[in-house]
């Protein structure tokens, strides 16, 4: 099965996949001129934050077999290409229902207006296609072709599975055999990725600072130091967000 | 507590002071999109862009260093991660400087035209300072009138603009010892328009591909804005407006009142603010505004340009930097009057949602949405008053209903520019020498700079600034610092009792705060002149003297050269916030090391307040026991890391 894998630890979050995606999936196949077209062309990869500055996946289809949403898709939409590797969207059969969406493991199918759709007045299911076209042509998908830090890899599943076991055993062995120093060539992102993680235990600590100061009202803004996740709930409710 | 994601919407992540937690709150309520909305949107930020690896200085690019070292190494040119980053690094570096300088040009032109008694609501405030100045640079100042000292003064820093000079004026200001060493590495800066030009063109595809030779000329660069176009916008400005002295004031947005015509200056020139300040107490005014209901007129500042008024003319501040969209939140605003830097494009779209008019005074910083009215020295009062009548005819369009004022102000004390903390000290810096000597004041530090939304807002410099003194460490605020320690209560004299038994009793037997505002981001060139002073009062460089200088919340290219020429005049500093140079490790390891070899000084990186302290304290007692004076040893000053004090005030 050939597949576009992730390395997430890779994504320097510079979403030239993203802007790849749309204009592979334009009518220009410009980018100049992609984002002028009408409906816009869409992205079908999405690199969203990770929990601190630095770190980023690129979230997309998995082409999963079976698929939860060609299943459940009660117009038979969405199919298998030929060569099995990939589900794709016939967007013309497509009813803007959403079932594929709320059975999708990866929450990656969106919707918009598609210029393949029957009528660009409606929304259709949008979500990787796999560069079908460009595959035949025996070239990269768009994202992998835009990626230069090898977060975005497409070949064989299990080469590349591979490929990275070798390089994790690599930094493995290179600690057991070796006096423990860093493993050879070390993160060249360490430095980096650093500073993500002390602003987010500095903020930590702002927080920290504002809850403890006596007299403050910590019941006014949630700030009881519960997590993001609660807090963004509670907040939701009061009809803050 | 588990980390959290950085935009995350808890408030006191955001920001540690109650008016601004109120505000950003409301600003939800209204659905009005705030700079933290923004950043939210905009994560994950490049990676290539923060490492400092991509390029888009020619149309052969744009290209990207792959740090990985698997993808490309070289761009389309051939350089690679060094002589990206530092040609990177170098037009940060010249834009910073550039607006500095060109903030003193604007200065020195209308200074020009005053001496030739062009203008109109300008003249000589300080005639002192005039000749003093005049007669250092050389200038002959024996029963000459006034303005005929003035024109000559300013041809001679008019020159300092080109490269007709060999050196700036105000290098002779600077130790011997440092001027040789300057000289030595052929850093010292010949003309302020110069180094900049001759940064963007050494940074041009195919010039300078020695990323070494490119990273000196950063710091040349940088000095042409330290003592240069600094100085000179500092200077000047003196001159015209007053040079400060100490006066207590007040900040937070409880300076904004609830039955006046309320104006908010934004930006950073005192040339506007100072007749604009004269013209609200103009009686046909006041008494127009009389006529609207309101009280009186009641102008406030925001940001540097707030500094600037404060120190010379105790007028009170709304905040710092990322108050600038809230301040408006209040519904209590009819103007904002801005002429440039750091004022965000957002302003306008916030102002839409009130009935606040947003007037923008430079041509060359225009805002879609505002009110353009051109400034004009040759009429700077009557262009004052006109800005003041728009605002006042504002006020009946103010919806009382959505007026929120969260807070009552905190008093702050500025106006120690160096004439005024010599003057606290009986004319000379010989009695602080005496207290470093003695130890009952270790050293003393500079906590400069801005606030970035990707740190809680104040939190640093709150927090860095409090060690320091708790450590008898004396600091020094300029810009968005200062206006975060004194929201903190930490700039009047009473906070000498959360100062250090040494700090606090000289603050007291003084009647000073242990923080001193020394102005604007300009007037950082106020700290340098201490420093030389400092310096030749011991007979040393400026790299010896147990200082050193802070950005705890730096975001902007100005942030970036002020930090370089702090390095570079030998001064130690420690960045709140990572610079866009991580990409190349010959790079870190030169400013984070090398220098230090180079000009005695070097760059650290430290998000965290109290390793920051920690790291300022180890450097400060090293360079007293080079002096030989009493020192702590670096493994006796204890970590007390992220100890959450729970002290940081709330505004």
């Amino acid at each position: 099965m050939r597949t576009v894998f992730v390395n997430p630890e890779r994504c320097i979050g510079c979403l030239q996949c993203e802007v790849a995606c749309a204009t592979e999936h334009s009518a220009s196949h410009d980018l100049a001129q992609a984002f002028h077209e009408a409906p816009l062309p869409r992205k079908r990869v999405h690199v969203e934050a990770g929990p601190v500055s630095g770190t980023s996946y690129p979230n997309k289809c998995r082409h999963c077999d079976p698929a939860p949403c060609q299943r459940v898709c009660p117009t038979g939409a969405i199919r298998r290409d030929a060569s099995g590797d990939l589900v794709v969207i016939d967007a013309k059969r497509c009813i803007g229902c959403a079932m594929c969406a709320v059975v999708c493991p990866f929450d990656v199918i969106t919707f918009h207006p598609l210029a393949d759709a029957l009528t660009t007045e409606v929304l259709v299911a949008v979500k990787c296609d796999g560069c079908e076209a460009r595959v035949g042509r025996g070239e990269e998908p768009a994202c992998v072709e835009s990626c230069k830090v090898d977060a975005l890899v497409y070949g064989e599943i299990n080469e590349l599975v591979a490929a990275g076991r070798l390089r994790n055993s690599g930094a493995v062995l290179a600690a057991a055999w070796s006096t423990p120093t860093a493993a050879p060539g070390g993160d060249p992102l360490a430095g980096w990725r650093s500073f993500g993680t002390a602003r987010a235990s500095v903020n930590d600590a702002a927080q920290r600072a504002w809850v403890r100061h006596p007299g403050r009202d910590s019941a006014r803004t949630g700030e009881d130091g519960t997590d993001s996740q609660a807090v963004d709930g509670a907040m939701k409710e009061k009809g803050m967000s | 507590m588990t980390t959290t994601y950085d935009g995350g919407r808890q408030l006191s992540r955001l920001t540690v002071h109650d008016d601004a937690q109120q505000m950003i709150e409301r600003a939800r309520d209204e659905g009005i999109e705030t700079v933290w909305d923004r950043l939210r949107a905009q994560e994950p930020q490049c990676g290539y862009c923060q490492l400092g690896l991509s390029c888009r200085n020619c149309a052969m690019g744009p290209c990207r260093i792959d740090p990985f070292g698997e993808g490309p190494q070289k761009g389309v040119c051939g350089a690679d991660a060094d002589v990206i980053v530092a040609r990177n690094l170098g037009r940060t570096i010249a834009a910073g400087s550039s607006a500095h300088s060109d903030h003193g040009r604007d200065i020195l032109e209308v200074f020009h035209a005053m001496a030739h008694g062009e203008t109109s609501g300008y003249q000589v405030t300080d005639e002192a300072k005039l000749r003093r100045i005049a007669s250092e640079l050389g200038i002959a100042t024996d029963s000459r009138e006034t303005n005929d000292v003035a024109i000559d003064l300013a041809d001679e820093l008019l020159a300092n603009y080109g490269s007709a000079k060999g050196s700036l004026s105000f290098v002779e200001r600077v130790p011997a010892a440092r001027q040789k060493k300057w000289a030595e590495l052929g850093i010292t800066p010949r003309g302020v328009d110069r180094e900049n030009v001759e940064m963007m063109h050494r940074t041009h595809m195919g010039v300078d591909n020695d990323y070494v030779n490119l990273l000196l000329h950063g710091l040349r660069t940088s000095l042409s804005d330290g003592w240069g176009g600094s100085m000179i916008a500092t200077e000047l400005s003196d001159i015209m407006f007053g040079t400060p002295t100490p006066v207590t004031s007040e900040v937070n947005l409880g300076v904004l009142a609830t039955d006046q015509v309320n104006i908010a200056m934004h930006g950073h020139n005192p040339l506007l603010s100072d007749v604009v300040v004269a013209a609200a107490q103009d009686p046909e005014l006041v008494e127009l505004a009389r006529s609207f209901g309101a009280s009186g007129i009641n102008v406030v500042g925001l940001c540097c340009t707030g500094n600037e008024m404060l120190m010379r003319k105790g007028v009170p501040i709304a905040g710092n930097h990322l108050m600038q969209e809230l301040v408006l939140v209040t519904g209590a605003l009819e103007a904002m009057v801005v002429d440039y830097q750091c004022i965000m494009p957002s302003v306008v779209d916030v102002a839409k949602c009130y009935h606040t008019r947003v007037i923008s005074t430079s041509d060359k910083a225009k805002f879609p949405g505002a009110t353009h009215v051109s400034f004009d020295p040759h009429r700077g009062a009557e262009i004052a008053r006109e800005i003041v009548r728009m605002a006042v005819e504002a006020y009946p369009n103010r919806n009382r209903d959505r007026v929120r004022i969260p807070s009552a102000p905190v008093q702050m004390m500025g106006g120690f520019s160096v004439e005024a903390i010599l003057g606290a000290l009986g004319g000379t810096p010989q009695p602080l020498v005496d207290a470093i000597v003695a130890g009952t004041i270790r050293g003393a530090v500079a906590v400069v700079g801005c606030n970035n939304p990707k740190l809680a807002q104040d939190f640093e410099h709150i927090e860095l600034t409090r060690k320091l003194i708790e450590n008898d460490i004396l600091v020094l605020v300029t810009g968005c610092a200062a206006v975060a320690n004194g929201k903190a209560g930490q700039m009047m004299p009473a906070a000498a009792d959360l100062a250090g038994p040494g700090l606090g009793a000289l603050c007291r037997s003084l009647g000073i705060p242990p923080v001193l505002h020394m102005g604007s981001c300009v007037d950082n060139s106020r700290i340098m002149q201490l420093a030389a002073a400092l310096a030749n009062a011991v007979g040393v460089d400026i790299d010896s003297l147990p200082l050193a200088g802070a950005a705890p919340e730096w975001y902007s290219e100005k942030a970036v050269a002020i930090g370089t020429y702090v390095v570079g005049s030998g001064i130690t500093t420690v960045l709140g916030v990572q610079p866009p140079i991580f990409g190349s490790a010959n790079v870190v390891n030169l400013l984070a090391g090398g220098l230090d070899d180079v000009v005695g000084a070097k760059f650290a990186v430290e998000a965290d307040p109290y390793k920051a302290a920690l790291f300022i304290r180890r450097h400060i007692e090293q360079k007293r026991q080079a002096m030989g004076l009493t020192f702590i040893a670096p493994e006796d000053i204890r970590d007390d890391a992220m100890a959450a004090t729970g002290t940081t005030a709330g505004g």
